[in-house]
């Protein structure tokens, strides 16, 4: 039934015995999210907050890329001069700082938003309030944070903020104060969604998707929402001791007064290293799951795989001193970093396995998600090859600060988030613009974002080698890196273009696609079971799920079990028992509101006050609790809640 | 495609206080701040490790009288907070009300006892990386009891104006999860801060 006929009241009825049409409308309406600019600041269900923030974390993907584009114009030749020192090293640090906390994190939450309570048959989220509240944290953290740019204000002692270098001593001015505030800030709006994701997974889950039935996807999302829970609050911490060592003179990182320099690295790896990870848990979820529509077969090795996801989140949190092989520390330890880095090998192949084993032989279908998922394969196993190599000591230290890290993280980074991302991209557009995207264009973005990568990065792997290091604004001409960086450049304005050319792609969908219906791929997982773009309800009838690929099941039993008996004129979703998601009781969601937008903006002003003055924390602390107050207070009438 | 309704919602309860989703999101929430705990307490420990006198020379350990006492008060703020959530479970609300009202009132106590130990801290948190610790994790507790104040605060204006039921009582429910966790998390906080000092020596 299309989504306008729903919206009317005037299609067929579902099915003869259950939803009428008029009874679809009035739950549509009760779901519905106010239209107008207004309206905007109080949508709350995930479908609009997902699509927001995949939205905005490619704008920041896009500006990130720019500055990138800028470094490579810079290193083209040697002493170029379209960067001065100071301004390299900004530039430098705002594209780490945004590819990172900007682009990489917030894309993969966005993506789990809009798709996880979809494949899990639920109707929304858990907390949709929250959700809201955690999207506009981001967006107005990560723009002042961007915008401190364009000021000449921005941070320039790179992304990781090494103290001493980042500390009042030699980092005087605003630039590590915003660095500082809005990241601690921003890992808020991250944390919010990862506690969201995880109640959803484990609550909401459409009554018979056990643990055992759930999709690949959502598994590596709860991965990575348990690993985003325990790896974020280090960062938090350091961020804030940091602020504090810059604000209130505390001597944390100072090591006349007892602080210690070393004490930064250790927090920020130990979130750092799981952060990789974070990334690279959901993007491999995504691939499972493209390589199984495109195979049109169950995977091969569930069980293992999702062992193998669980085991990757857990060994990331034993690796972060692998970026510190260079810090004096006791042989003892570095030995059992390097086993612990080297063993991540283990779970990572296992999946690798399980992708050729559920390839092998399968008709596949070669279409553009596809196609990003095979250039993943190349591109994120010879990053791999790399990490094996730095993962031992006695290699790193001869490589340590060189552009041979900088070939490696690209390509682990890259090939590990950003082409999956593609491929998830492309792979769900038609389900949340209702639009196809052209499969030519999209061949095309593959073929030249692959070379352009390649072309860009390959040769940095031989400039590290031959002693290039990282983080230089410029170098000499004597040196003899000028052709090697040359080609590098060129490669990544050819990256550049390809990219340009699947954004060329959305807008010409966007503008004139043709319509996807509910169903383009022949999928399996649930969020293939509603309209495209999805019913403001998800699912006007929540499923019943007894296999992992339901939709696929209903095509072959002819038959398809539903809920019965939830509200239609407010908003009811299922809750469900932890393992066996059998059916134990009624969530009943809120709608619409402007009050976590009122927060956001309150604990902004905050945080944006700690720049400035230690105050603002007392003040905020306040004025968030009234906010808060305002947000949760009972609406009378009480008894109709 | 033949559809059958094969789980009626009808019947299923619409509060369920005690198993409802935000609970488990506030079981989230206390995660995140149990890992905050304990990485300011392994960052104390990972500091006294690299620092040759610790607390400095010349610096005593804090007095240990009024922690002590804060200790014994945090656990029966907690226990009228259980006290409280029976009577809600019972329907009793007035036994609600008071009982929030008396952990609000315990827990002021504490913030007044923590106000005056801090001043008698032997160093300043500019000094050293031992007082920037001492101070900062002293802090972060004080911001816990206040915001776990406040927030009672607000359900106990709500319960004397009769807006919580037996079913209708997720939010006594959650605050008093949270309330319990601000409690526990005191133990590991003194053991580090007061004793540790005491015992390394």
């Amino acid at each position: 039934m299309s989504r306008a006929a729903v919206l009317e009241g005037t299609g067929e009825a579902l099915h003869p015995a259950g939803t009428r049409a008029d009874e679809l409308a009035a739950i549509e309406r009760s779901w519905a999210s106010p239209p107008g600019f207004l309206g905007w600041f109080t949508h709350v269900n995930h479908s609009n907050i997902g699509r927001r923030f995949v939205l905005t974390s490619f704008v920041f993907f896009l500006l990130a890329g720019i500055l990138g584009l800028l470094i490579r114009l810079q290193l083209a030749l040697p002493l170029a001069e379209v960067l001065d020192a100071e301004s390299y090293n900004q530039v430098m640090t705002v594209h780490g700082t945004a590819m990172m906390f900007l682009f990489a994190i917030p894309a993969m939450e966005g993506i789990a938003i809009a798709i996880v309570p979809l494949m899990v048959g639920a109707r929304d989220m858990a907390f949709p309030r929250l959700n809201a509240f955690g999207y506009y944290v981001y967006l107005i953290g990560g723009s002042v944070f961007f915008g401190s740019l364009f000021l000449g204000l921005a941070p320039g002692a790179g992304w990781f903020s090494y103290v001493p270098l980042a500390g009042p001593r030699f980092a005087p001015g605003y630039g590590v104060d915003i660095w500082t505030t809005m990241i601690t800030f921003i890992e808020v709006s991250a944390l919010t969604a990862a506690v969201e994701l995880i109640v959803t997974i484990l609550k909401l889950r459409a009554p018979g998707m056990s643990l055992d039935r759930m999709p690949i996807f959502v598994w590596a999302v709860l991965v990575m929402a348990f690993m985003i829970l325990f790896a974020m609050p280090a960062v938090i911490v350091a961020s804030s001791l940091l602020m504090m060592d810059r604000l209130i003179d505390t001597q944390f990182f100072v090591a006349e007064a007892g602080g210690s320099p070393l004490l930064w690295q250790h927090l920020f790896w130990f979130f750092g290293h799981p952060e990789v990870y974070i990334i690279l848990v959901p993007a491999l979820g995504m691939v499972t799951t493209v390589i199984v529509t495109f195979t049109r077969r169950e995977v091969v090795g569930y069980n293992a795989l999702v062992l193998a996801i669980v085991g990757i989140g857990m060994i990331s949190f034993g690796l972060w001193v692998h970026h510190m092989y260079t810090t004096g520390l006791p042989f003892m330890g570095r030995s059992f970093f390097m086993a612990a880095s080297s063993m991540i090998a283990i779970p990572s192949g296992v999946q690798v396995f399980c992708w050729i084993a559920t390839l092998w032989g399968a008709r596949i279908r070669m279409a553009a998600p596809m196609l990003w998922v095979l250039a993943f394969f190349a591109v994120f196993i010879a990053g791999g090859l790399t990490g094996v190599m730095v993962a031992s000591v006695p290699f790193d230290r001869q490589v340590h600060d060189s552009y041979f890290i900088v070939a490696h993280f690209h390509y682990v980074l890259m090939g590990g988030a950003v082409f999956p991302l593609m491929a998830g991209v492309t792979y769900w557009f038609p389900k949340f613009t209702g639009r196809l995207l052209s499969e030519r264009l999209g061949r095309w973005s593959v073929a030249t974002v692959f070379a352009g990568f390649n072309l860009a990065f390959f040769p940095m792997h031989i400039l590290g080698l031959q002693g290039m290091p990282r983080r230089i604004y410029t170098y000499l001409p004597e040196m003899g890196w000028g052709d090697l960086n040359l080609v590098s450049t060129s490669g990544s304005l050819l990256l550049a273009a390809g990219f340009a050319i699947s954004l060329w792609n959305v807008a010409r969908s966007l503008a004139r696609g043709a319509p996807a219906g509910d169903d383009p791929w022949g999928a399996g997982t649930l969020e293939w079971a509603t309209a495209s773009p999805p019913l403001n309800s998800n699912f006007p009838e929540q499923p019943v799920v007894l296999g992992r690929n339901p939709v696929w099941d209903w095509a072959r039993s002819g038959h398809r079990p539903i809920v019965g008996g939830l509200s239609i004129t407010r908003r009811e979703t299922m809750v469900t028992t932890l393992l066996d998601a059998r059916p134990q009781s009624v969530q009943v969601l809120p709608g619409p509101t402007p009050w976590p937008f009122v927060s956001a903006l309150v604990a902004s002003a905050s945080f944006f006050g700690l720049i400035f003055t230690p105050w603002a924390f007392v003040a905020g602390f306040f004025a968030a609790f009234l906010s808060f107050l305002a947000w949760f207070w009972p609406r009378k009438p009480w008894r109709e809640d | 495609m033949r559809v059958r309704v094969a789980v009626d919602a009808n019947q299923l309860d619409r509060f369920a206080p005690h198993t409802h989703p935000l609970w488990w999101g506030i079981l989230g929430a206390v995660a995140i701040e149990a890992a905050v705990v304990a990485t300011l307490l392994t960052s104390w420990f990972y500091l006294a490790t690299q620092s040759a006198a610790w607390p400095p020379e010349g610096t005593a350990p804090p007095p240990i009288l009024w922690p002590t006492v804060v200790l014994c008060l945090l656990p029966v703020s907690s226990m009228t907070m259980w006290w409280a959530g029976k009577g809600s479970d019972a329907g009793d609300a007035r036994r609600l009300s008071l009982g929030l009202a008396l952990s609000v009132l315990v827990a002021c106590l504490v913030l007044g006892v923590r106000a005056v130990q801090m001043t008698a801290f032997d160093i300043r948190w500019d000094a050293h990386a031992y007082g920037s610790m001492l101070w900062v994790i002293t802090g972060f507790h004080f911001t816990h009891v206040a915001s776990a104040i406040v927030g009672t605060a607000a359900v106990t204006v709500l319960s004397f104006r009769g807006y919580f039921t037996p079913s209708r009582q997720l939010g006594v429910v959650v605050d008093t999860l949270y309330w319990y966790f601000v409690a526990a998390a005191y133990l590991p906080i003194y053991l580090v801060l007061y004793i540790a000092p005491r015992v390394l020596q």
